[in-house]
């Protein structure tokens, strides 16, 4: 360098007298907004060098941050996994609990709607094993005072009847089980038929005649004769309808969803979940008696239980009756109701 | 072209009185401010590119050439009243090495070549300070009109004269 300056010694020095005068001008002269044009050249050299530096760190930091820096990015991400698998579990079992507290919810605002009828809450344990038996076991047994014949609903509607009590469970006969019937009847037309399994996950509804004009939709109730469901219960609605002889075959759904029964609830007295009851429709249940006892009368309600008996103030929970004839009203047709 | 290299040996190199330069280039930034007072006819001639282009081509010394234009380029900027120091400081740097340079090369005793001689430079000068102005100053400053061209013809005429004179000032060698 000091070699090549004493060798251009009188080039070097222009070049040197030349700068030293431009940058002289460049302390005197002022561009727009008054800016000294020395300070506009510093400026428009440095941006690009600090431009230049700006990417240089960006990208050494991308490379750092990309490649040296993940040395630990293995271990953390396997940290990371397990504990994604932890928090799946606990978001699992939070979603469980949730499910639970919302059914428990269920029952509970149904049982705060009826606090007039004796009823237990009860957990689905267990079914049948045999396939072509519908029957599931409940966590309540003889010890809660169950009874055979007492009824099992839950906020949706009928499940089935008590068919067996042990001592700390009991099996439930569901309503599509081909041994079971109930007494149900029409809601608009009030006519009475029976609600029988048929081994399909479909119960039909018996001994409606023909001539009786029906719409799939139609709700059908518990009517109250089998003496183990209170009246008025919502039992499902009609499905399918065809003629048969001398019956009409007609499919019911059932409003419970009786493939998935975790919660239900049982009934300790045949007391009826109904807002008013006449005499009428008393002596109408009265008339039906078969001889069987209510369950009421065998299994009185448990004072623990926390249930009292008005009649008088409840409401249809689930048998939603959109214009129901007079509780009066003569029921058209009585068939017998089996005996289950 | 080797302009910034070793003088020829064959070629002269003229020495003056001491306080001659100095002398000389004081007188003539001092006339060319004083004919100033008298009429625009003064601004036809540059003298201190006169005097830089002569003590460039006799002394034959680029250093000193360019030293002696940046200080009478300067001291000229100073004396003006708008121009900013440097303008004409940075145009007489560079002429001044150059007829350093060139004087060193070429036989610049001859009337016609100092004449050739002069109007090249007066132009170059003309070229360089219009580049500064262009660049630094953002003005559009002309590089050539027909005034340029009479100024550059009146000074390069007025400059042999002058440099004949100048001669007078020399040592004998």
């Amino acid at each position: 360098m000091i070699d090549t300056f004493s060798r251009h010694r009188p080039l070097s020095l222009l070049a040197i007298v030349v700068l030293v005068q431009v940058l002289l001008l460049a302390f005197q002269i002022k561009r727009e907004n008054n800016v000294r044009l020395v300070r506009y050249w510093a400026v428009e050299l440095m941006t690009p060098l600090e431009r230049a530096g700006t990417w240089t760190f960006s990208h050494v930091g991308g490379v750092w941050g990309g490649y040296v820096g993940l040395r630990n990015t293995r271990a953390e991400n396997e940290r990371l996994r397990s504990e994604l698998d932890k928090l799946r579990l606990r978001t699992g079992e939070l979603e469980s609990r949730s499910a639970e507290a919302q059914r428990l919810s269920t029952l509970l605002n149904f049982h705060d709607a009826h606090p007039e009828a004796p009823m237990l809450a009860a957990q689905v344990i267990g079914a049948s094993a045999d396939p072509t038996s519908h029957t599931l076991f409940i966590n309540r047994g003889e010890r809660d005072r169950l009874r055979r014949n007492m009824g099992v609903i839950t906020p949706d509607g009928v499940v089935g009847k008590i068919v067996e009590v042990f001592p700390s469970t009991a099996q439930v006969l569901l309503i599509n089980d081909k041994d079971s019937g109930v007494g149900a009847l029409f809601a608009v037309s009030r006519t009475h038929g029976v609600v029988r399994g048929s081994g399909d996950p479909e119960p039909h509804m018996e001994y409606v005649i023909n001539e009786e004009k029906l719409q799939p939709g139609d709700v059908i109730v518990t009517s109250g004769e089998d003496r183990i469901f209170p009246k008025d219960l919502l039992i499902g609605t009609v499905g399918a309808t065809k003629p048969g002889n001398p019956f009409q075959v007609i499919s019911v759904q059932p409003a419970a969803r009786l493939d998935r029964l975790e919660d239900v609830i049982v009934l300790l007295s045949l007391q009826e979940l109904a807002p008013k009851k006449t005499e009428e429709s008393s002596e109408a249940v009265g008339t039906a008696r078969d001889g069987a006892q209510p369950p009421q009368s065998s299994a009185p309600a448990p004072k623990s239980a926390g249930i009292v008996t008005d009649p008088n103030k409840f409401k249809p929970p689930v048998a939603h009756v959109p214009s129901a004839a007079p509780a009066n009203e003569a029921p058209k047709a009585k068939p017998a109701v089996p005996q289950q | 072209m080797n302009i910034g290299g070793h003088s020829e040996p064959n070629i002269e190199v003229h020495k003056f009185y001491g306080g001659t330069v100095l002398g000389t280039c004081l007188l003539a930034l001092v006339f060319q401010t004083f004919l100033h007072k008298y009429g625009r006819w003064s601004e036809l001639i540059d003298l201190p590119l006169l005097v830089t282009i002569y003590f460039g081509v006799s002394r034959r010394n680029p250093v000193s050439g360019l030293f002696l234009g940046a200080g009478i380029g300067i001291l000229q900027d100073a004396l003006s009243h708008d121009n900013p120091i440097g303008m004409y400081g940075i145009a007489k740097t560079i002429v001044g090495y150059l007829a350093s340079s060139v004087g060193a090369r070429i036989d610049t005793e001859h009337p016609l070549s100092r004449f050739g001689l002069i109007f090249l430079f007066f132009h170059f000068h003309q070229a360089i300070l219009a580049l500064t102005q262009r660049v630094l100053l953002n003005h559009s400053a002309p590089l050539f009109t027909i005034h340029l061209f009479v100024d550059s013809l009146v000074t390069a005429g007025f400059g042999v004269i002058l440099f004949a004179l100048l001669d007078r000032l020399r040592k004998s060698s």
